[in-house]
């Protein structure tokens, strides 16, 4: 018989409040949540085009929004919905932009993940990968340009790693020495593809700082403390004035590329014990337990998520579907 | 009034904006001590420092990429392409970022991106293209493209005090061979506003960049054989048609120049919008006098016989009276 696999709680990192370790849970556990939700409305038909998770990523998510002060900006992928959370960004937007209402941060324009909140200082996502990397360089670059301690911080994955747009912003980052975070998630996969045929040295770290001469953390990103820590650590060297930096968050990518993937080209047995020892929900939640929290009291945070969850959804139901004649509003911010 | 070069009004436009407005600042290749590769920044550096003519790599994604970035957090960048042809490196963030922000989001993003463009330079397949047509039919762009002096600084003033981004195609044969009165400071030109720049009776020309002063020297030549009224697009995209139907109402033939190889440029949006919504004003079908579907060519013969010029024009609009 094989050993059953157990989680494996979260490391302890001295300095780490209570208070944070539970923004983080509250966090992690919300896009647990609300992607289960969503992925059973999908299921149902109820959501129009696709639907991407970021299971097993959460913790990089919440980490990496988290980390931010309020007055620093931010522009998240799909695999992110925990960073729109620690922004402010509410479970209703989500659901209303998945449902595509005529109230949603893009009024019904695009759906899913692929929004973003002026108001929250959320940049839209962006499809076409590597192009939130020199966009993110260019608000840094105004912060510098202004004396504002603030930073500017982005996503992207192991597979965006391969665009160019990615080698153009890390170089002009360095060369202006602007006050950018980039947060590299190396999740195994780019759609299909293992991260081994995306590149020949899959150590992102090396490559960040071989390549580019930026300081780069490697962080086990299924421990959301470790991630937080991490993250923390290099925005507050951005700001201090130290450029840019990155953060390679290693996990694991627990589901297919999206909802109409089964992703059966993963290693299954892997994913197994992934889903075991590295579920960063599960991890954060042993931590807890070790921190002293009675499981009642974890319980009772799962419930309050999963509360918060449900009447965002009942909300967002609510919202009227965008109408027609309002579509040409907006294309020019400045119409002739 | 001392007469200034387009070059000068676009360097007089770029230093009149950076006084004025903090938030104006440049990124380019080359722009700073050296002045671009066409001296339209010399001198700005010293002026205005390094922190705001910024020399950046060579990475036309990057730097494009990262105006959209510091616009968001509304700064007023104005980027430079060394030659309009690299517009093509940058395509993406232009049109997938710079034209739907807006519209998903309602967050704004105010940039300007020079590209010097245009033939006659001698510069062959990669340093001589008009690539604005590219861009003609993206909403949420505005695409600029100056044909006097004056208009050199008062598109540009209004580009860089425009919300939304602008491109704004300068033509290079124009830089130095164009002189006109300098500009009063602060003049603007309104974006998305054609103009007759010369009138007449019997035949419309409809151009815009370096068209218009070919069209005004041809319309000169054959003074006394037709009668040539020239209207100046100004801004290609989005388009102004309502003085190009006005004419057509008086002159019921039209002739559209660009410089831009036949298939592509702003002048096939002009031709499709008249054939829909001026179709009963015309006498004689429209003409487009343009370039063949090549690359531009190198040597002079084949530069030369690849453009328009005052014969080839002089040509296609005897064959259109003639009709
Ligand atoms: C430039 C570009 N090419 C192709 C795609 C289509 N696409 C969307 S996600 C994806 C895989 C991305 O992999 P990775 O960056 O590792 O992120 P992950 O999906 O693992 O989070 C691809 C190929 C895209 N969005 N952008």
């Amino acid at each position: 018989m094989p050993e059953p696999f157990v989680t494996i709680p979260c490391l302890d990192v001295h300095g780490v409040t209570r208070e944070t370790r539970l923004a983080l849970f509250r966090l992690v556990l919300l896009q647990r949540i609300a992607e289960e939700r969503v992925m059973t409305l999908y299921r149902q038909g109820r959501i129009p085009g696709s639907v991407y998770t970021g299971r097993g990523q959460e913790a990089v998510a919440a980490a990496g929004g988290l980390a931010l002060d309020p007055t620093d900006v931010i522009a998240p992928l799909n695999r992110e919905m925990a960073a729109h959370f620690a922004r402010g960004v509410t479970v209703g937007d989500v659901f209303r932009n998945y449902l595509g209402k005529a109230d949603s941060p893009t009024r019904g324009r695009d759906g899913n993940m692929h929004f973003g909140m002026a108001s929250k200082d959320v940049f839209p996502l962006v499809s076409m990968l590597g192009d939130l990397c020199p966009l993110i360089v260019g608000a840094a670059l105004a912060f510098k340009r202004r004396g504002e301690a603030r930073v500017a911080l982005t996503f992207w994955g192991d597979g965006a790693f391969s665009v160019g747009d990615v080698h153009e912003g890390l170089n002009l980052a360095g060369v202006l020495h602007v006050p950018a975070v980039f947060v590299i998630q190396r999740n195994g996969y780019a759609y299909s593809t293992p991260t081994t045929r995306q590149m020949l040295n899959t150590s992102i770290t090396e490559r960040v700082r071989g390549g580019w001469s930026l300081p780069c953390e490697e962080v086990d990103g299924t421990d959301a403390i470790a991630t937080y820590v991490a993250i923390r650590a290099a925005v507050e060297r951005a700001r201090n004035g130290e450029g840019p930096q990155a953060i390679e968050a290693v996990s694991m990518r627990m589901e297919g590329h999206a909802a109409h993937d089964a992703g059966n080209y993963m290693d299954q047995d892997e994913k197994r014990r992934y889903e075991t020892e590295r579920d960063p929900v599960e991890r954060l939640a042993a931590r807890l337990l070790l921190d002293g929290f009675s499981a009642a009291e974890v319980d009772s945070h799962r419930q309050a998520a999963s509360d918060e969850v449900a009447a965002g959804l009942a909300e967002a139901e609510l919202s009227p579907a965008p109408d027609p004649a309002s579509l040409a509003d907006g294309v020019y911010a400045q119409p002739l | 009034m001392p007469e200034i070069t387009y070059l000068e009004a676009i360097t007089s436009a770029l230093r009149d904006a950076m006084r004025d407005d903090r938030s104006v600042f440049m990124i380019g290749e080359d722009i700073g001590h050296f002045g671009g590769p066409f001296g339209v920044t010399k001198g700005l550096i010293d002026e205005f420092g390094p922190e705001r003519i910024i020399d950046t790599p060579i990475a036309e994604e990057g730097f494009v990429g990262a105006c959209m970035g510091a616009a968001w957090m509304g700064e007023r960048p104005i980027a430079e392409l060394q030659f309009a042809d690299f517009i093509a490196c940058c395509f993406d963030a232009i049109v997938t970022v710079g034209a739907k922000t807006h519209w998903r989001s309602g967050i704004k993003l105010p940039m300007v991106l020079r590209a010097p463009y245009g033939g006659g330079v001698r510069g062959g397949p990669f340093h001589a293209s008009s690539p604005e047509g590219w861009f003609v039919g993206v909403a949420g762009l505005k695409v600029v493209a100056p044909a006097t002096v004056e208009d050199a600084y008062g598109l540009l003033r209004s580009a860089i005090d425009d919300d939304d981004p602008v491109l704004f195609f300068e033509h290079k044969g124009l830089y130095r061979r164009l002189k006109g009165e300098a500009p009063a400071t602060g003049t603007r030109t309104p974006i998305g506003k054609s103009i007759v720049r010369r009138a007449g009776s019997d035949v419309t020309v409809v151009t815009y960049g370096s068209g218009v002063d070919l069209a005004l020297r041809t319309a000169t030549a054959i003074e006394g054989a037709a009668s040539v009224e020239v209207i100046d697009l100004r801004t290609i995209w989005p388009l102004d048609l309502e003085p190009v139907l006005e004419s057509l109402g008086k002159t019921s033939r039209l002739l559209v120049l660009q410089e831009a190889a036949r298939s592509t440029g702003a002048g096939n949006l002009v031709l499709s919008r008249v054939a829909r919504e001026g179709f009963e004003l015309l006498d004689a079908p429209p003409a487009l006098h343009a370039p063949i579907d090549t690359p531009v060519p190198f040597a002079p013969e084949l530069e030369d016989g690849y453009l328009p010029s005052l014969d080839s024009l002089t040509r296609a609009l005897r064959d259109l009276l003639d009709y």
